[in-house]
């Protein structure tokens, strides 16, 4: 199985690379390659930064053809997450994906995500819409309440 | 705003995951009308195609039939560029069994490999993809114990699993051909995309799906060093508003500079490329 191989080599980059990447800890489900958890920081400057958001990665058997399914399993106000599903809006997580992707590229992009909200294609409405609004202090008051009540570290 | 931060509107939508399914669903119900390749048919089936269409293109068609004989169809998935040119081009290497020729082709692999890593890409996202389409390269050749008849050759240009990866790995070596030479590439990508150069590649080049241009073919052609002739059969008529002889571009490489009639010969139709067969070769092939 290609998809297989490929997430081997996946596993032992992740495996050498540990502690270069402090932002990103990938972990494979011990018994599933197909299965990996994320866990992020939030970028500095945002209002996510006091945070670590936890990703849930499903990868289909078809990787690398096709991209894996990655969404927020701790809460967050973002308006290119979906407030209950935890869906990620991303074009290289659909349309755009190719196989120079990795799971690890893939959380950098998340997080480049978190820094750079997308208001235009919103999956929160009500968070893009503060910020088509203009309303910055809202989206940034709204963002960290629920950073400190979702993800934060020292809980 | 709602309690819950979320609105009550983005309830209805499907997942994307769902979406993504459905859009499979989709091309695997057209897939089931068209092999990624198809037979070969003679090129009156084109001509029957345009019996009742419009008389620029049925003239264009039997001008055709001066210079061609055969067309094979490649499947309409976005792909089709560069499902056509594997298999046109491994299919010459069977017919030719020209050895040097894979040889060279092989050190052009090999720069575009140092150029991927150059470019940062990491080799494992690509090396899969490349073993792929190497190894179909060698069994085109006679002699060896993965050796393929023309049959063969078909099924496994018909196999997913080959084809897509094949096509993945043409993918990342015209990709890493238009950013090792941006400057060249730039006002081709602009004139057709308002992108960067990097954007474009990203967007245009390396996902699944994303038809190909002049940018993408001069680009393979190029850096696998294959030149590919392609004939274009449009509504367009000469100056006089007369002329239907059929147009066609060659794309040379420069190492391959002295080529008369490029081994690679494809069809353009607005938005599809199939393979096309010189009469030239009408006697060494029989299938």
């Amino acid at each position: 199985m290609a998809s297989r191989a490929r997430l081997f080599k996946e596993y032992k980059e992740v495996q050498r690379d540990r502690g270069q990447d402090s932002d990103i800890q990938l972990l494979c489900d011990e018994t599933n390659i197909y299965r990996w958890t994320a866990l992020i920081k939030g970028p500095t400057d945002t209002p996510y930064q006091e945070g670590v958001f936890q990703l849930a990665i499903n990868v289909p058997e078809q990787y690398p053809l096709v991209p894996p399914q990655v969404r927020f399993v701790t809460k967050i106000f973002h308006p290119n997450v979906h407030f209950k599903t935890g869906e990620i809006c991303l074009d290289i997580l659909k349309t755009a994906w190719s196989p120079a992707w990795t799971l690890q590229s893939v959380c950098r992009a998340v997080i480049a995500l978190l820094a750079h909200p997308e208001a235009d294609s919103p999956l929160n409405c009500d968070c893009g819409n503060l910020l088509r609004s203009g309303d910055h202090r809202g989206y940034k008051s709204m963002a960290l309440m629920y950073t400190r009540l979702a993800a934060a570290t020292n809980v | 705003m709602n309690s819950e931060g979320g609105g009550a509107s983005e309830e209805d939508r499907p997942r994307d995951d769902e979406i993504l399914a459905f859009h499979h669903a989709i091309r695997a119900a057209d897939a089931e009308k068209l092999e990624f390749v198809g037979d070969k048919e003679p090129l009156t089936v084109l001509a029957a195609e345009y019996e009742a269409g419009n008389p620029v293109f049925k003239a264009k068609v039997e001008n055709l039939g001066q210079s061609y004989f055969a067309i094979r169809r490649a499947r309409g998935d976005g792909n089709c560029f560069f499902r056509s040119f594997m298999f046109s081009y491994l299919e010459h290497i069977l017919e030719t069994k020209n050895e040097a020729e894979v040889r060279r082709v092989e050190k052009n692999i090999e720069q575009s490999k140092r150029a991927l890593i150059e470019l940062g890409y990491q080799e494992f996202t690509f090396e899969d993809f490349l073993s792929i389409f190497v190894e179909q390269l060698e069994s085109a050749l006679p002699g060896r114990e993965t050796s393929v008849d023309i049959d063969q050759l078909v099924q496994r240009c018909r196999d997913r699993y080959i084809s897509d990866y094949v096509v993945m790995f043409f993918r990342f070596v015209t990709s890493a051909e238009i950013r090792k030479r941006a400057e060249f590439f730039e006002p081709f990508i602009i004139g057709i995309s308002n992108m960067s150069v990097q954007q474009f590649c990203k967007a245009s080049v390396e996902p699944m799906g994303e038809e190909s241009d002049h940018v993408h073919i001069t680009a393979l052609s190029d850096a696998l060093g294959v030149p590919i002739r392609v004939v274009y059969l449009d509504r367009s008529v000469g100056a006089d508003g007369k002329n239907t002889d059929v147009n066609h571009h060659d794309f040379i490489p420069s190492e391959c500079s002295g080529v008369d009639i490029p081994p690679v010969v494809l069809l353009y139709r607005p938005g599809h490329y199939d393979i096309l067969y010189t009469r030239k070769d009408e006697g060494r092939q029989n299938e």
